[in-house]
């Protein structure tokens, strides 16, 4: 049996004993909330075990007391108790499954509520760190390989459990002697579960690594398509994935091999066990301790001894995968927020001066990306920050706009400090744009009323016009209504970037973040931008982060930010005379 | 055995057969009728004939081992009655019959654990197979598919879809194990009293009425299940990559919303789903009790009467128990076929689009290249009218030529066509009217592989794949040498950072690797072009996030990169501009101007003024902020 016992798996990824319990009784408590239903369905299929037990039992009465005694009265009943035994079991199945499903598909809806809830409620600070494909993986794969079992898995293995113990007690109740000598093949069963057990976990986990892999090649394949197609490589690219295709299989079948291994024992345990009750039975019988309608009934019970115990295994791989699905799911909403909601919300006072207060950042711990910045600005005052690449000012914007949390110091809007104010009222003062206009899948009007869903047509039309791009949203073949594809995909990046900046004047904030594009915009449809961001920045606090130096000439002041410290800040003139880096600056770009 | 009794006989294995011939007869299409969602099963259902079909040796031996596993199992009540009436009743040897029944088990035990295997395997090897036509179609089909698609979709229908399908593979030689249960039961039945036996099958030609209802009436409602998820798996996916944008205007709400109700939606068919299944499984339970009953009942009077043993009448019993989970798993089967037939629909969905842009039957090879004329390739757009959609013209009589050799910047404002042309020369599109000629050859006329050999495309966002910088870089020739790529490399701009990484061109990039900075990876990109050698490079905006600094440290080695190709330039900075020979200015969708830039400049009011709209002709020389 050496080829089962393969595999190096890593021991954090192995789900213990331990862990999957706290896990399950997480999901219990979770599911407090439909425990009424949960008790109703509960209540079926109990009725319904026992209803289908109820048959072998009548059919003991019918030999012993009708047929054996011969007494038709005796067999009638039993005939009669049959059928209404038999309707039960109908209407309570039936009510077992809907129930259950319904329990099922809500816990599953509001998981998914939950977990998206959780995941948009995260800082930017998350989303670097964690990839955004595992993100969605969460919500997709994992979550769909709870419904699974929600949908068939539950509901066998509720029936399976029923099964097994009312079937023992019946046959301990009928004759306790026979039931253990039957049960001489437990010890086989138990040991051949546990090894059953711990081998499919190895293998279990091999599927979920080949599982993974597969996915991103086959995502990395999607998005990439055009590079491939670009250098006819569409042949390589299928070849490697053929191989991590294959390792997949690989695994699967190994995890197969697990099973036929087990499920013979199991079947076999059943008419070992079948054939001592007869075996062990006829001696009873002849001794005159039991009848033979016992023996009959025992050997017909004993199916739905073996039956669930098949079951259960069968189901333990779907339960494993869901357990680990759920600890996956767990941590995304278990992870706590960095950027957490105030108790009690402050209100922002309006046209207030920003000021910020010896901020001290870093993304990691012990690289400081900035290094107490501290600056003053007035309400409408427009602020260009330059600096070399990577010299953190994106990230002192990304702060301001508390995307992440200082590790020290503050930001405050005319004295009220950013953190006690809450999220919602936040977005509705300072908006960021960022360089490259974002979409999402849907109309160019819906596109603009992700800043401000409750905003009428007109209000959409009103806000693009001040900003001077209504009529080029108006030439699109449906306007207002144009499908904008995939990500934007329809319109080009110049175009993009004005929905983007019609959406912030949506908004009508306070304060208002830019990101300024390098060059990736066409002179063409930067004129247009250029004339709607100017008309957009008109009567807000600005901070722009400048990527061309006549961008700063007409800023109020400037700030150059290098190796996280705000070195210099004053207007273009003074820094001009300083004589210091923006000086150096100035003068390589006029030479 | 009466006459009477075999006509019934045969009526009786007739309606029991038919459930299964008429499961047979959809799946080869036979009663077809055209209602579209017809159409779409029809789609579903070739599929799965042909993976049937791919898989059939494994199928046959699955379904051989079943039989096995049959003979043990029904042999398994005939021993047991044995042992009671003989054994039991008349105290004969029990010992003997007991052993047989362990035997049986033995065997079938042996059978089931072998069709596991075979089932799975067959199963996973569909799913393998499948999974790896369909990521090969994938990347085969053209720009305009992948468009319209959102990337989400076509991930969900490679793997939830895909599972679906699989899945009633590995049911195959169950449901042929469960068929032969089903026939032996029903013989050795008839076998040992045919009236009795009549009696206690009474019930199953309404499992096939009812099978055949539950199906039809899961498909639809399976079918719109797998369409909400992905919907839902949608809004995860553009949620996630366009966070910044959700937390920049506080959207979070308004995409919960929308989570909200897709989770509402998937939530509202997979109830509607789940009251299907509640009606019709229990009822598929039933019709075996009524069996029971019935045996129960007549069987009783016949053994009263002597017409039957009481191990006879035990026997019958356990085959009637024994039809149970084979009807029981059916309507599981017509469950998972339904969702099979609905994934595979999908699936096809897929497969069945056929690649718009491919290949001539009968390509003209392009003439070798030659280094006298410049060795790159001579291209000409002949009139050349395109739109993305029939209402929208992007490109209107594009009519111009480039030398072999030249160097051509495209310039123009946004959505004047200039991207455009860029992916209409290695065919990403074809154009609607006009002609592309390389070397005077129709591009439409070259092998598509031959033709994307000679023109490489640099596009503004880089995709790296999950790899090392080496390989990245080597992509389009995977041989190439260590020094090759080092060279394209340092060309590129891009040989410092890259000694700078952890592992150097070791360093695993990509999703799961070392993420790089914009510029970085647009002069890695620049690197792959260098090392796939086109003779026509294309550079649509490709040093955009390249600091102009460093564009500016570039430029030499970019007047290298252009020596011996033809180069086409998307550029917006008057320096990159300043690398062409000559500027085509294009102007919604026309040529507006040509010329060299200082021509354009001095000539052209329009052209001075789209370059002078951002920053003036001093941005040659703004060093983008250092």
């Amino acid at each position: 049996m050496g080829m089962w016992m393969q595999g190096g798996v890593d021991e954090d990824d192995k789900l213990d004993v331990h862990q999957t319990r706290k896990i399950l009784n997480r999901t219990f408590r979770r599911l407090g909330p439909y425990r009424r239903r949960g008790f109703l369905a509960v209540f079926f299929l109990t009725t319904w075990t026992a209803a289908t037990l109820a048959g072998p039992l009548l059919v003991r009465v019918a030999i012993d007391d009708g047929i054996r005694a011969r007494d038709l009265d005796v067999l009638n009943r039993s005939t009669v108790f049959y059928v209404l035994a038999a309707i039960v079991a109908y209407g309570t199945y039936r009510g077992a499954i809907f129930t259950l499903a319904r329990v099922g598909e809500e816990f599953l809806r509001d998981l998914r509520r939950e977990t998206f809830d959780r995941l948009t409620a995260q800082s930017l600070g998350y989303f670097d760190r964690n990839k955004g494909g595992v993100l969605v993986s969460r919500m997709t794969s994992d979550i769909d390989s709870l419904s699974e079992l929600v949908q068939f898995g539950l509901l066998m293995f509720l029936v399976a459990l029923f099964q097994l113990v009312a079937t023992t007690v019946l046959l301990a109740f009928l004759q306790p002697l026979l039931l253990l000598l039957c049960l001489v093949t437990m010890p086989i069963l138990v040991v051949a579960s546990r090894k059953f057990q711990r081998d499919s976990n190895v293998a279990y986990l091999k599927v979920r690594d080949g599982i993974g892999a597969t996915l991103s090649s086959l995502q990395e394949g999607i998005n990439g398509t055009r590079v491939v197609q670009a250098f006819a490589r569409e042949e390589a690219q299928a070849k490697r994935f053929a191989s991590t295709s294959e390792d997949l299989y690989d695994s699967h079948m190994a995890s197969v091999r697990i099973a036929a291994w087990y499920l013979p024992i199991i079947e076999f345990s059943g008419t070992l066990t079948t054939a001592i009750a007869i075996g062990v039975g006829a001696g009873l019988v002849s001794g005159g301790s039991i009848t033979v309608g016992t023996v009959v009934a025992f050997v017909l019970l004993l199916q739905g001894l073996f039956e669930p115990v098949q079951q259960l295994s069968q189901l333990f791989n779907l339960v494993q995968s869901a357990v680990a699905s759920l600890s996956k799911i767990y941590e995304v909403i278990d992870a706590p927020t960095d950027v957490p909601e105030p108790e009690r919300p402050q209100a922002l006072p309006r046209h207030a001066p920003l000021s910020v207060d010896d901020v001290t950042f870093s993304y990691l711990p012990g690289a400081r990306v900035l290094e107490n910045v501290s600056l003053e600005l007035a309400a409408g005052e427009r602020l260009a920050l330059v600096g070399p690449t990577g010299a953190g000012k994106s990230t002192l914007a990304k702060v301001i706009a508390r995307f992440y949390e200082p590790d020290s110091g503050s930001i405050s809007v005319g004295g009220v400090d950013l953190r006690s104010a809450s999220s919602a009222e936040l977005r509705e003062r300072i908006v960021v744009i960022p360089q490259e206009g974002h979409l999402f899948s849907g109309t160019i009007a819906e596109n603009l009323r992700l800043a401000l869903p409750g905003a009428t047509d007109d209000e959409l039309a009103a806000s693009c016009a001040r900003l001077g791009v209504l009529e080029r949203i108006q030439a699109f073949p449906d306007g207002f209504q144009t499908d904008v594809w995939d990500r934007g995909s329809r319109l080009s990046a110049g175009e993009r970037q004005l929905i983007s900046l019609a959406r912030a004047a949506l908004v009508d904030p306070d304060v208002l973040i830019l990101d300024e594009a390098t060059s990736s915009l066409d002179p063409g449809t930067e004129q247009l931008i250029e004339q709607a961001l100017e008309r957009l920045m008109e009567g807000r606090t600005v901070i722009v982060i400048a990527h061309r130096l006549s961008t700063a000439e007409r800023a109020d002041r400037v700030g150059v930010v290098d190796q996280a410290r705000l070195l210099e800040l004053g207007t273009h003139d003074e820094l001009v005379a300083a004589g210091g880096a923006y000086s150096d600056l100035y003068a390589a770009w006029t030479r | 055995m009466r006459g009477g009794d075999i006509l019934l006989t045969i009526a009786l294995v007739v309606e029991t057969v038919s459930p299964v011939m008429h499961c047979w007869g959809r799946l080869r299409g036979m009663d077809s009728s055209d209602t579209s969602a017809e159409r779409g099963r029809h789609q579903g259902r070739q599929l799965l004939i042909s993976s049937l079909r791919s898989v059939k040796v494994r199928l046959a031996l699955g379904a051989l081992i079943a039989l096995g596993w049959t003979l043990g199992r029904i042999s398994v009540p005939l021993l047991v009655r044995l042992g009671v009436d003989r054994g039991i009743e008349n105290g004969d040897r029990p010992w003997l019959w007991a052993g047989l029944v362990a035997l049986a088990g033995v065997v079938s035990g042996i059978c089931l654990g072998l069709r596991r295997y075979v089932a799975f395997s067959s199963g996973r090897r569909v799913e393998a197979d499948l999974r790896l036509r369909l990521f090969a179609h994938i990347q085969r089909l053209h720009a305009a598919f992948h468009d319209q698609t959102a990337a989400g979709d076509l991930m969900s229908r490679s793997q939830t879809d895909l599972q679906q399908f699989q899945n009633v593979f590995t049911m195959v030689p169950i449901t042929v194990g469960n068929f032969f249960i089903v026939c032996g039961s029903v013989i050795m039945m008839l076998l040992l009293h045919p009236v009795l036996a009549l009696l206690a099958l009474v019930g199953l030609p309404l499992v096939t009425i009812i099978g055949r209802m539950f199906s039809q009436r899961l498909f639809p409602v399976a079918m719109q299940i797998q369409t909400e998820s992905a919907e839902l798996a949608s809004v995860v996916e553009e949620s996630v990559t366009g966070i910044r944008v959700v937390k920049g205007f506080g959207a979070e709400e308004v995409q919960r919303t929308k989570l909200s109700k897709e989770a509402d939606d998937v939530f509202d068919r997979s109830l509607a789903a789940a009251k299907i299944r509640a009606t019709f499984v229990p009822a598929i339970e039933l019709l075996p009790n009524l069996g029971l009953v019935l045996v129960l009942a007549y069987g009783g009077r016949l053994v009263l009467d002597g017409d039957l043993t009481i191990g006879g009448l035990i026997s019958f019993n356990l085959y009637v128990i024994m039809l149970i989970n084979p009807l029981r798993m059916l309507g599981m089967i017509l469950a998972q076929v339904q969702r099979a037939l609905a994934a595979g629909t999908r699936i096809s969905a897929i497969l069945e689009t056929a690649p718009e842009i491919v290949s001539p039957s009968k390509p003209t090879p392009l003439r070798p290249r030659r280094t006298d004329e410049g060795g790159g390739a001579r291209i000409r757009f002949e009139h050349v009218g395109f739109s993305y959609r029939d209402d929208l013209p992007v490109l209107r009589d594009i009519h111009f030529e480039i030398e072999s050799g030249e160097t051509v910047a495209l310039v123009g404002p946004t959505g004047c066509g200039k991207s455009t042309i860029a992916q209409l020369l290695p065919r990403f599109y074809d154009v609607d009217g006009g002609s592309i000629e390389i070397d005077g050859v129709d591009i439409r006329n070259v092998d598509l592989a031959e033709l994307r050999r000679s023109v490489s495309l640099v596009f503004e966002d880089t995709f790296l794949f999950s790899a090392t910088v080496a390989e990245n870089i080597a992509f389009a020739q995977p041989d190439a040498s260590p020094g090759q790529v080092r060279r394209a490399a340092t060309l590129a701009g891009a040989a410092d950072f890259i000694d700078e990484l952890p592992e150097g061109y070791r360093t695993v990039l990509g999703e799961r690797g070392f993420s790089l900075s914009g510029g970085q990876r647009q002069r890695l990109a620049i690197a792959r072009a260098i090392v796939a050698d086109p003779r026509l490079l294309i550079l649509d905006d490709a040093t955009s996030a390249v600091d102009a600094s460093t564009e500016h440290e570039i430029k030499d080695a970019m007047d290298e990169v252009m020596k011996g190709r033809t180069t086409v330039v998307i550029a917006h900075r008057p320096a990159t501009i300043g690398l062409a020979d000559r500027v085509v200015f294009l102007d919604d969708g026309r040529i507006a101007a040509q010329g060299t830039h200082e021509e354009l400049l001095a000539t052209n009011a329009r052209y001075a003024e789209v370059l002078a709209s951002a920053d003036g002709p001093a941005d040659e020389h703004t060093p983008a902020v250092v």
